[in-house]
């Protein structure tokens, strides 16, 4: 097969075709205790992280119209916390392919009176299904490195955004403290699979997330492809140690 | 203070959300149809189907038209 046609499916190579089935499997196992399982790993710290971004996306808190799209954010953690934050004029769309993230998230925002300013679509972040010029932001948490063609990704991203509009993207990033690399590495391949397996039933979807957040390209690399989809004033923070990045463009 | 009650049933699609779709493929413009709960896109003629609320913008999910 043509290596153009290949990816990364954690370590192993596969075609670029079967990284979507092989991660949709990933979330069908372990849509229901996804959330807990983040707690469990991140030591709550994905809490802080998540906060971060919503600083950053900084949602009017007036009655102004403001309109986000969150990809990949299927049980609606990045929406509620954003809406949360923002005033009446907020709207979300919550786009993932994976209808159990959805379901998990339509519940939620139904429990807790929010359906009136989330909605949730079922879609591709390589071909989104949004006009052009459609949002006033853009976010992204720990979805990016699933995506088969993340430079696909990041122009239908510039697409749907308006001009003055915002993406944001949290990542796992390359720890770049001397000594937390270690510990990080013992603590990524000896204890979040087993863990894994614990709670969810499921060992081989978390092995495939360590080994995924290992060939994710590095802060600065995936600064440039988000310049290359058209991005200008690129920025990047190193978050805990580099354990995370929060890389933010601008559509002007 | 309770927050204000969603003013449409649970299984409905947002009228806002379905101002902003388009067909994935072809970009262009979509037909909702209530009664069979889809998503017509003429340009690609694909029928998106909606579940739950959810509309599922997806071609391998959708029923090819004539």
């Amino acid at each position: 097969m043509d290596r153009e046609d290949q990816t990364h499916f954690g370590f192993r190579d596969v075609p670029l075709v079967d990284k979507q089935t092989l991660v949709n499997d990933v979330f069908h196992s372990v849509a229901q205790r996804y959330d807990l399982m983040n707690d469990l790993m991140s030591g709550g710290l994905h809490r802080v992280w998540k906060d971060v971004l919503i600083t950053a996306l900084n949602p009017p808190r007036s009655d102004a119209p403001f309109s986000l799209l969150d990809v990949a954010g299927g049980t609606g953690d990045i929406a509620f916390r954003a809406a949360k934050a923002a005033g009446h004029g907020f709207q979300t769309t919550v786009c993932d392919i994976n209808p159990d993230m959805l379901a998990v998230g339509r519940e939620r925002a139904i429990k807790t009176h929010l359906d009136h300013q989330v909605s949730f679509v079922e879609g591709n972040a390589e071909a989104l299904a949004f006009a052009d010029r459609s949002f006033d932001a853009y976010t992204i948490a720990f979805g990016i490195r699933n995506v088969p063609r993340i430079d696909a990704a990041l122009r239908e991203a510039f697409r749907v955004l308006k001009p003055g509009g915002r993406l944001l993207c949290l990542e796992f990033s390359t720890v770049d403290v001397p000594g937390l690399d270690k510990i990080y590495d013992l603590f990524s391949f000896k204890v979040i699979p087993p863990l894994g397996r614990t709670v969810t039933g499921d060992a081989d979807s978390y092995q495939y997330l360590v080994e995924s957040i290992r060939n994710f390209p590095k802060p600065n690399a995936f600064a440039d492809m988000i310049r290359d989809a058209g991005f200008a004033r690129v920025t990047w923070q190193a978050l805990s140690g580099g354990i995370v990045a929060l890389h933010s463009g601008w559509r002007l | 203070m309770t927050p204000p009650p969603s003013d449409r049933p649970e299984d409905t699609v947002d009228p806002k959300l379905l101002e902003i779709l388009v067909c994935p493929v072809t970009k262009g413009p979509l037909e909702f149809d209530g009664k069979r709960q889809e998503l017509i896109s003429r340009s690609a003629r694909l029928a998106y189907p909606i579940r739950d609320g959810i509309p599922i913008m997806l071609p391998e999910e959708a029923r090819k038209i004539e």
